[in-house]
Parts: structure tokens; sequence; C-alpha cells
């Protein structure tokens, strides 16, 4: 059974069509790639399947429980994590802080009574976990830094473990190449793949960097004016006649 | 049909005026991102230029001539580059309090610089008044209704086909949508916005000059009413249409007097029309802006101004070379290491040691001041300062820890105390028990109004929590139950047992122990976990729940904590004047309060309780002076407001970490004093390049 099942999603934002009647399966521990030109609607999906946006249309499975009633904390705590491609960092707290924080919401509750009644010092284990991701993303030297001063590719990959904090099953990345030059990319190629094959990570990736989505992914979805335009193995994909046109253009 | 329109004539002028507000409102908020509350308070020094001149002798059109085309936009342009400009990229609490602060400081400068208020009844713009030149279906339409009606309709239409068929026009518009994509063409976006503000600020002297008349006598109050109906119509307008704008005014003016022609007289009616721009605000707010597409280039990089801009602005006190070269932020970072025991964080403890043991000092020396020799009226001053601090950390709590801006803390405060003096007095309830029930029916206020704004953040919900500060000052005070008008509530002093709280001197160490008590809850909340969660929601609410935080409940649960402290202190408040009027607690003091709180510091509990005794103190001050300068101090807030946009910290943080920077700076300077050139202080252009890429897995 896959562990996203997501069938006829649909969104128009006033006439504008983002996404038409579309279908996406990601199995456990696959990598999926979605591409496709600005505006296909790429992001829209990422917001729909999180809620954060609601879809017109469509049904949205997790290990095949229905999660599109759920509101957008609820389904990060089955363990949904993603990234920003603008970025949405926590302005004012440290690198990692940030982590902290979201390993906190996803396995606890809000209490303000447990606040005021006792002490809440981070526990070892959590710490131990931010430490972890700290070091698998290059990041223990600024973990005391607060984000406002990071490179853009720094702030990427802040965004990328707060997204592993918890851990998650499924993790959406937004373009997370953006900012990074090809070292940083190739590291981030790295992180990723080593990332699936130690924690079985499903992972779906928007991006543009092809070098980077045939590093990582396994299928490859085309949009184009929120409608699906090839699935299938890179390699296939972008033999297609149809996603040359659409999207690489005819000279390649 | 003729006694509809006998009401919805009278109504149209209102509606008028109202548009041309919001149209100002609306211009410069799409050109510059600001909106400027202070085009009440521009508006109200047009009005009032425009009748002194005449009371003067000038000619009617001289006075208008210099009140809306000289001085309305001399004011605003002047305002755009003292204030405005420097915040347009900053957060929405940087962006509301400089022109609050205005709203509040330019009609008291005005009063100063006029002397007095003409005693004249204003003329209208051009027409005579009272002279009827027309009826429809029977209704006479006067010469002032008739003169309002065509002045909007010249510049509306003026201000339309401006945009529509301009180079400049096409140039404004283009800014709305991206000023950095303008800038890239080479057009001067800065300028543009500057033309824009000039526009508006006609706007609103013309709307000052036209509704003078429209009462007897000109009176800052009236501009207030007129900024909060420019207000309701700008949000019919979802912040970005004029001509929604102009419609939703026009609705507005003739709704409100249809309203109050057929309503009979009593509570309801008289509170219905007050708080009808309270309901057109939670009606419309939820559709502001929602599916506007964002500004192409804001994912690019360079990341948009703000973020640069606000970490270069919040932390002052950049990296200090402490003990051999390391490095320790001083500044905001130190306290937020997540172990507690690291060397970093125990050397910048050290660093900060002198400063909170100067702050503990002075606070101590204070209260022994205040329970030995303190004059009796210094001492009621101070412990007012103690009430209102606790109201003040109740802000720290939900704006400068949470990020929400509220307009309605004072609502709160009343609420708290008005239901406590209540069950005192009423129901016999002990003054302490009665308290803290004033403020868990605060605190139950909160949550009605976190409600119906959970979907809100930034300026809609600031403009909300300000509907509702109207609702509360125009229908839950004076119901007889609650506030009971203006005679008020008497609220008597506690006793405990024996322990009478009567005397002023156990008083004020009972409103002590009461500040401690909120403070206390304040800090452990913001130190703990949920601290953590509520620095996520100010960060970003979309990535606070992506994260798996419920930023609704968070929502929630940080309005009734705050609503409910907020109470107390009303209650405390009440308790010590021995009664409370609606008046003490009216939307003006919310607004007053956020400016202050601001201004002071929103980001500590410390800046909380020397903003409580910074404004008893001004208040004071405003009630010891001779009445013409009394608006002194209201003068005097608008300089502060200066000094915000530079540091928006507020003045508490701004010093302490002052203090904190000279501290490390002379302890690097003895320490290494050897070693030349091992003390430099990088800025923060200047950190040294991590080591990234040189960790492998």
């Amino acid at each position: 059974m896959s562990l996203v099942t997501a069938r006829g999603i649909s969104k128009a934002f006033g006439g504008i069509d983002a996404l038409v009647n579309l279908d996406l399966d990601v199995e456990a521990g696959e990598a999926v790639g979605i591409a496709g030109p600005n505006g296909a609607g790429k992001t829209t999906l990422f917001n729909c399947l999180l809620g954060l946006v609601e879809p017109d249309a469509g049904t949205v499975e997790l290990d095949g429980r229905r999660i599109d009633r759920l509101p957008t904390w609820r389904r990060s705590r089955l363990g949904i994590g993603r990234t920003f491609q603008r970025l949405a960092l926590f302005e004012g707290m440290t690198v990692a802080e940030h982590l902290l924080v979201a390993e906190q919401a996803r396995r606890g509750g809000i209490s303000f009574v447990r606040d005021l009644v006792e002490r809440s010092e981070p526990r070892p284990s959590e710490l131990e976990r931010v430490d972890a991701t700290l070091e698998l993303l290059g990041l223990t030297d600024l973990a005391d830094r607060p984000v406002e001063g990071l490179s853009l590719g720094h702030a990427r990959l802040v965004e990328l473990g707060r997204a592993l904090m918890g851990p998650p099953r499924l993790l959406m990345l937004d373009e997370p190449s953006s900012g990074l030059d090809a070292a940083e990319t190739a590291r981030l190629a790295a992180i990723l793949t080593d990332l699936r094959h130690r924690s079985g990570t499903a992972i779906v990736l928007v991006e543009h960097d092809l070098q980077l989505v045939e590093a990582v992914v396994d299928r490859l979805y085309v949009l184009d004016f929120g409608q699906l335009l090839a699935v299938g193995t890179v390699r296939d994909v972008l033999a297609d006649e149809r996603v040359r046109q659409a999207y690489l253009g005819t000279d390649r | 049909m003729t006694e509809l329109l006998s009401y919805a004539i009278p109504g149209i002028p209102f509606g008028c005026v109202f548009a041309l507000m919001a149209i100002g409102l609306v211009l410069t908020y799409t050109t510059s991102g600001v909106f400027n509350l202070a085009f009440g308070a521009q508006a109200f020094v047009s009005g009032l230029a425009f009748v002194s001149l005449i009371a003067d002798g000038w000619p009617r059109w001289a006075a208008a001539v210099l009140a809306i085309v000289v001085l309305g936009p001399a004011v605003g342009l002047a305002l755009d580059r003292l204030l405005f400009r420097r915040v347009r990229t900053a957060s929405p609490v940087v962006k509301l309090v400089p022109s609050l602060g205005l709203l509040i400081a330019l009609p008291q400068l005005a009063l100063i610089i006029a002397g007095s208020v003409p005693t004249i009844a204003p003329p209208a713009l051009f027409l005579n008044a009272q002279h009827v030149y027309l009826h429809v279906d029977g209704v006479p339409v006067s010469g002032l209704e008739l003169s309002i009606m065509l002045a909007t309709a010249v510049v509306v239409a003026a201000l339309l086909l401006l945009a529509r068929l301009t180079p400049f026009g096409l140039r404004m518009r283009a800014v709305v949508e991206s000023p950095r994509l303008v800038e890239l063409s080479g057009i001067n976006a800065s300028r543009v916005g500057a033309t824009a503000w000039v526009i508006s600020s006609c706007f609103a002297g013309l709307a000052g000059v036209l509704l003078a008349p429209l009462y007897s006598q000109i009176d800052p109050q009236n501009y207030t009413v007129l900024l909060v109906w420019g207000i309701a119509a700008a949000v019919i307008a979802r912040f970005e249409s004029v001509p929604l704008a102009l419609i939703g005014s026009l609705a507005l003016g003739v709704g409100q007097q249809v309203l109050a022609g057929y309503l009979p007289p009593g509570v309801i009616a008289s509170g219905l029309r007050p708080s009808l721009p309270f309901l057109v605000l939670l009606v419309f707010l939820p559709f502001g802006r929602r599916n506007r597409i964002e500004d192409p280039l804001a994912g690019c990089d360079p990341p948009p101004s703000t973020l640069v801009e606000d970490a270069r602005r919040y932390r002052p006190a950049s990296t200090l070379a402490v003990d051999g070269g390391r490095a320790t932020q001083v500044v905001g970072v130190w306290h937020r290491a997540l172990r507690a025991g690291s060397s970093e964080s125990l050397a910048a403890r050290a660093l900060r040691r002198p400063t909170s043991v100067v702050a503990w000092t002075l606070a101590g020396l204070a209260v022994l001041s205040a329970l030995t020799w303190v004059s009796a009226d210094w001492l009621l001053t101070m412990t007012q300062g103690l009430a209102f601090g606790t109201v003040f950390v109740s802000l720290t709590l939900l704006t400068g820890m949470s990020g929400q801006i509220s307009l309605c803390q004072a609502a709160f405060a009343g609420v708290g105390g008005f239901a406590a003096g209540q069950l005192a007095t009423q129901m016999g309830w002990p003054v302490l028990v009665a308290g803290v029930a004033g403020g868990a029916a605060a605190a139950l206020l909160g949550v009605i109004v976190a409600l119906p704004t959970l979907r809100l953040a930034g300026l809609p919900l600031a403009l909300a929590t300000l509907a509702f500060a109207l609702l509360a000052d125009n229908v839950l005070f004076p119901v007889s139950w609650l506030g009971d008008g203006a005679s008020g509530v008497r609220i008597p002093r506690p006793s405990v047992g024996p322990v009478r709280f009567t005397a002023s001197r156990p008083f004020f160490l009972l409103a002590l122990v009461l500040l401690a008590v909120s403070a206390g809850v304040v800090k452990r909340i913001g130190d703990g976990t949920t601290g953590r969660y509520l620095a996520a929601m100010r960060g970003s609410e979309t990535a606070a729940s992506s994260v798996g935080i419920d930023v609704h409940r968070l929502r929630i649960g940080v309005f009734a904590i705050s609503a409910g402290i907020a109470g107390v202190g009303g209650a405390l408040y009440g308790s010590l004047q021995g009664s409370l009027v609606p008046n003490d607690f009216n939307y003006q003091v919310s607004l007053v309060l956020l400016v202050v709180a601001a201004i002071v510091g929103l980001g500590s509990i410390g800046g909380a309780v020397v903003a409580g005794l910074v404004y008893t103190a001004l208040q004071r001050a405003v009630a010891t002076l001779p009445s013409r300068y009394a608006g002194l101090v209201a003068v005097l807030f608008g300089l502060a407001t200066l000094s915000y946009t530079r540091h928006p910290e507020g003045i508490v943080d701004f010093l302490g970490g002052r203090f904190t920077e000279l501290w490390g700076r002379l302890l690097a300077a003895t320490r290494q004093a050897p070693r030349a050139g091992g003390a430099g202080v990088p800025g923060p252009g200047a950190e040294p390049e991590p080591a990234h890429g040189t960790v492998r897995p």
C-alpha cells in the first residue's frame, strides 16, 4: 500500500486552475520528483497535501487513512515534514531552537499549565536528536546563531533540518537547491540519499535542478498548468516529447 | 419613501467624508505598505487650520488652499520622510506604532500651536451652508451637503482618471504590485510612493475641512470617529480598491443615519450605531487580500530587506570577544543557548551580570523608597504604575512574545475591573476573590475575541481588536450590570483576615505581589516549551503549523491568559482608586497602552514594569501642567515614536544592551590589552565564514 495516495486534487484561484484533477502516489521510502514550469501548481500541491490550502476537490490518504479533513498541525504530527520555497523561518530564534521546537511540537502537545507548574527544560533525548540533525546537515557551528544572519543556503538547510525533526515519514521539499552552489547541492543530494537508505523516509521533491533530481528521485511527475503531463522514471520522462516542449525547450 | 430619504440624504455627506479618509488609507497602504492611522490626526490638523484661519478673518478660498493643498501634504510628506519611510519593510507592530503615536500626538501639537479652539461655527468649503439649493423627492439638500458631495465627486473622479490614464498612474499601480520590479525598470519607486503619500494627505486634509461644518464645533474626538469609519470602509475595499472604498463609505454613511432614524432610543440603539464599524470589520476582515499575488521577486536572492533590516535593528550589540578570543553574542542569543551550562552561555551570563545587578538594585531602591520616605501622592503614582505594569505585562505576553497585536487590552482590563467591582459590591464577595474572578471574566472575553479573529494576523488582527475595543466602549461598558455608564463602579480595597490593605503602603505591597505573580507567570511561559511555540507562531504561523504546532489553540490560550492578567491589573487599579469609570479604560487607552509598551519595551518584563511607571508618571504630568501645555506630554509621545523607528526593541532593552556592551568592551580591553587587535568587535557583516562543508558524514 502506498504511503500517500492523493486522488483528484483540484484547486482554482479565481479564474486560474492551479491543479486539475491530479493523482499522486508515493510509496514508503520512495523518492518522487515533481517538475514543471513556474506556475504549474507544484507548491499548491504541497499546500493541499499539508492542508495549508483547502483543495476544491479530491482526497488525500496517508497510510490508508483519510487526512484531508485534518488541520495542518495534525497532518504534520502524523509524519509529514516540509520546507518552503519562500523561506518561512522563525525570526529571532536560533538554528538549534528551530530544530528543537519542531522536535517538541511533533512529539508533544501544548500545555500552558505544565509550563507553569514545572520548569520545562528540553529533555536530553530531544537535545541529542537536535545535535544529530545539526551534525548531519553540517550546521553544528551555527547552532546558537539567530537565523537572520544566515546565508540563503544555510537558511535552506535550517528549513530542511526543521522538517527532519520528528522524524517525518514523508518529506516534502520545495526547491531546496535554489540559493545553493554546486558543492552545496551535491552535498544536499548526498544527505537526501543517505536519509532514504538509513531511515526509509519518503521524499517528494519539487526542483528545477535536474542534476539533483536525477541523483535523488526514482519517479518524476511533470505538471503543466495544473495538469499531469507525464510520469515515469526520470530518463523516460525527460525523453518524452511533450515534456521537452512544455518545460525543457526543444533544443535539448 | 420620503421618510427614508430624509434619513438617507443627510447620511451621504458623512459617507463622502468617510470615503476621502478611506481612499487616503488605501492609497498609502497599497503604495507603501503603511496603514497610516495618523490620517485621522492629519485631517484634524487641516480642519483646525481651516477654521482658525477663517476665525482670523481670512477669505474662505485662501484658508481652504492653505489647509488642504499646502498644510495637508506638507505634514504628510514630513511624516513620510521622518518616520514611515524607515518602517516600510518592518514587522506589523513596528509599522503600526508610529502611526498610532502620531494619531495621539498630532492633534495636541496642533492645539498648542493654535492656542485655542475657535468658537465660531465651521463654515462649508463653498456655497452657503444653510441655504437649500434643491429638493430631492421633497427632502431639502442644503449648501453644506451639496458642497461636500460636489467636492468629493470631483477629487475622486480626478484620482481615478489620474490612476487610469496618466503615466504616473501606471507607475503607481506598478508600485502596488512590486516596488522592487519597478525599481529594476529604472523608476524611482520611493518617489512614486512619496507622491501617493502627498495625494492621500490632500485627501485627509480635504476630509478634515469638509467634516468640520458637520459638527457645531471642531473637536479632535470627531476626527477619531471619522478615522474609525474610514478604517471600516478601507476594510470593505480589501485595503486595495478605491471604487469599493467609495461605495462602502457611502453605504456606511447612509446606513448609520438610517439606523439612527429608525431604531428606538436606548442603550442598544446608542450602542449599535457606534459599533457598526466593528460589525463591518468583523464581517469583512476575513476577506482581505487573501488571494493576492505575491511580489514576484519576494523569493529571490537577496531576500527582502525585512529580515536583514530587522536583524540589524534588533541586535544592536554584535559580537564581543570576552575570553581568549571566543566570540559571544551578547544580546538576544546567549540566553537562548539550549544548554545553560555551556561555556558560551556562562561567559555571556557573566557579561550580563552587572546589567541585571544594576537593574535589580534600582528596583530594590524604588521599593524601599516607596515603603519609607516617598510622599503620599507619589506613592499613589507608583502604585498606579504597578497596576498598569500588570496590564503591560499582559501585552508583553500577547504582543511581545506571541506577535499578536492587541488594541483592546484596556477593554480587557476594564471588564476585569468592572466585574470585580460588581461582584464585590453587589454580591458581597471578598475583594481579592472578586479580583481573581474579574480576571477570569476578562480571560473568557479574551477567548471570545480570539475565536472570530483566529484567521487574522498583523494589521487585520490589530483592526479587529480595535473594533472590539470600540464595541466594549459602546455596548459592554454602559450596561448597568457591568460598567454602569458614566457613574462607574465602586471597588473597595481588600482585606484578608486581620490584614487590611486600605492604607496606601500595604496596598503598594499587595500591588507589588500581584505584579510579581503576573510577571512570573509570563516569564515561566516565555522561558519554557510554550514560549518557543509562541516565538515560532510570531515568526510564521504557516511554518509553525507545518511543524505540528496547533496555532489556533495556542492563540486562544495566549489571548485568555493575557486578557486574564490585564483583567487583574484593571481590578487592582480600580481597587486602588476606589472606583472605576468607563473612560479609565476606553479604546484610546488601549491605543496609548500599545504605543507606550512598544516605545519603552515590549520584549521584556522589565520593559513592561518601566512602561507602567512611565505611563502613570506621564498622566500625573498631564494633570499638574497648566492646561495649555498638557498637550506637551502628547507631543513628547510623538517624538518618542521617532526614536522608536530606530530602536524597535524599546528603550529599556536598548539601554540594557548598551550597558552590557560597554561592560563587555571594558572587560575585553582589560583582559586582552597585551594582544593588540585580539579584541576586535566584528560587525554582523564581518562574521567569520562558518566551517560549513568541512563536516562530512
